[in-house]
């Protein structure tokens, strides 16, 4: 793997390090599993790249319209859950499939090319160092940025809310938390972190597609999974961490399993690779014995 | 107080399973008393509870506590008014968030939570003040996460937490019956003390005769969903367990005589 292949993987991983942070919120502190974020990482791909590119506007404006898009689809699928009593995941499943054609209509089409636009990487040429090298440090000042933001609104009054009402619903309401209400907070936000990494990742790559989605659900929860098996996670900063890790090995992992080509493996094979990791982490997760007790540094 | 007038309720109605739970039930506790509630599994005595906390919402009738109706208040904005312990300790604190967090909840439910830091030095001193009550070393364990507590430690928590704050109204939810006899006793004085101390208004609903009697100033009795006795003052203290079964019998009696005249 040469220098640029590694810069490359650390700048996608440090993009999904925010899914991830999504991902964390909803399905470890919420326990709400959310499937949307198949379609608000493609929507928030297509809303800045519309912004950027028909609209003219300043990328990282376009990267926080992405964020803000990204909100309203996680709100409207806790609405759907928390008003109408829909089952938390088919909610989730029908805003992501209703979002593949919202994207089409925003981006007026299947892709959106940023060809020659400027993005919030284009600021770092002229510096007389290499872009590849300075666009993965500007996204990690970024994500560790939200990582801190994240850790502290867990501390908050309004976040420590946030958390009981995933952990102790009952509880929580005894205690006065509005637990429909964090849900549609929570899960906003959890598909705001999603929708802005959609952006990122369609300037990174120049091009916000209709299929980005695909896939970034488990791009997610292996993050989640791998990162916190691996960390430790006694407290939140230490769990937030985890899964910021877990996202850079993820996508490591996958590299690898990209370059593999001595053990007969394609490039195509990724999205096979990838369920097989996801598979091997969840049952190293849950068996007391064999490779598990290799993966895990504390028993439960 | 609590003023619980005319409830109905009904369980499953319209189905086979129709049951109903509480019959036009009439309950008013004044400020500072400490009732106690008896009656058999189904006699209604936790559906009555759980409508004055607002899990149950009533078919008929009013609910008002401390002069406001609260009949439609979902249960988070009745905290503000009423605090609760529950009957498994692991509903009433959070497992995990440490000792710390859950008393940053408890006082949340009665101060508006913001986005400012839920722990603060003021917390954490208050939390540490009352922890020293229990006399079981909490106080230097705020960090440790609650689910390391044992059952009785962790339902004396909840007693805290629950008494924390200026909720005046407390409900007890047979929240010594997963406790092992010791424990029981030891949370039972300690729920003595503390209602005693902040004359906190409080309905306690146990299974336990000996307990509804040693406990509290007032005792009420429910069965298949009505109030069937009530009993306070001198009259209650020269009670005993065996008058009350009988008591109990009798009553059963008069409702199996009923039920006999009206088949015969």
């Amino acid at each position: 793997m040469s220098l640029y292949e590694l810069l490359g993987t650390v700048e996608v991983g440090l993009v999904f390090g925010l899914v991830a942070f999504g991902a964390y919120l909803s399905f470890k502190v919420l326990d709400f599993p959310d499937l949307t974020v198949e379609g608000s990482f493609p929507l928030g791909g297509a809303v800045c790249a519309t912004l950027i590119a028909a609209f003219g506007w300043n990328p990282w404006l376009a990267t926080l319209g992405a964020a803000a898009a990204g909100f309203a689809a996680g709100w409207i699928t806790a609405y759907l859950n928390v008003r109408f009593n829909i089952l938390h995941i088919l909610a989730g499943i029908l805003v992501a499939i209703a979002l593949y054609s919202v994207n089409l209509r925003i981006m007026d089409g299947p892709n959106k090319p940023l060809l020659n636009a400027s993005t919030v990487f284009s600021g770092l040429e002229g510096w007389g160092v290499p872009t590849y090298m300075l666009s993965p440090a500007l996204l990690l000042i970024m994500v560790i940025v939200i990582k801190i933001a994240l850790g502290l609104f867990l501390h908050t009054g309004v976040g420590l809310g946030m958390r009981a009402a995933g952990a102790n619903p009952a509880m929580a309401e005894a205690n006065g938390v509005n637990v429909g209400r964090m849900k549609l907070m929570g899960i906003g936000l959890a598909n705001a972190l999603t929708g802005m990494a959609g952006g990122l990742f369609a300037q990174i790559f120049g091009a916000a597609d209709a299929y980005m989605g695909i896939g970034v659900i488990i791009i997610g929860l292996a993050s989640v999974i791998v990162g916190m098996s691996l960390m430790p996670t006694r407290t939140v900063a230490q769990a937030i961490f985890a899964c910021l890790i877990g996202a850079l090995l993820y996508r490591f992992a996958v590299a690898l399993s990209l370059n593999a080509d001595f053990l007969g493996l394609k490039a195509s094979d990724v999205q096979l690779v990838t369920a097989i990791l996801v598979v091997v982490t969840l049952v190293s997760q849950s068996s007391r014995s064999g490779f598990g007790k290799l993966l895990k540094r504390k028993p439960r | 107080m609590i003023e619980a007038s005319n409830i109905c309720v009904t369980f499953n109605k319209g189905t086979p399973l129709q049951a109903t739970a509480l019959r036009d039930v009439s309950l008013s506790v004044p400020d500072g008393q400490f009732l106690t509630v008896i009656g058999s599994n189904g006699a209604g005595k936790s559906t009555s509870l759980n409508v004055i906390a607002g899990l149950v919402r009533p078919e008929s009738g009013k609910v008002m506590v401390a002069g406001s109706d609260v009949t439609d208040w979902p249960v988070y904005r009745r905290a503000k008014l009423i605090s609760r312990v529950f009957q498994d300790p692991k509903m009433g604190t959070c497992e995990d968030l440490t000792i710390l967090e859950n008393f940053a909840l408890a006082y949340g439910r009665t101060t508006p939570r913001g986005f400012s830091f839920a722990i603060d030095k003021t917390l954490r001193e208050r939390a540490a003040e009352r922890l020293k009550l229990l006399g079981l070393g909490l106080e230097n364990r705020l960090n440790d996460k609650v689910g390391l507590l044992s059952g009785g430690q962790r339902q004396a928590v909840s007693l805290l937490m629950a008494t924390s704050g200026e909720t005046r109204v407390l409900l007890l939810d047979e929240h010594t019956a997963a406790l092992d006899p010791k424990t029981a006793e030891f949370v039972m004085e300690l729920t003595r003390t503390i209602v005693a101390e902040l004359k906190l208004t409080s309905v306690m609903v146990t299974h336990s005769m000996a307990q509804a009697l040693h406990y509290g100033d007032r005792t009420v009795m429910f069965h298949r969903g009505k109030i069937i006795f009530d009993v306070s003052g001198e009259k209650r203290a020269a009670l005993t367990v065996p008058d009350m079964l009988d008591l109990f019998k009798r009553d059963q009696g008069e409702e199996l005589s009923d039920d006999a005249l009206l088949l015969g």
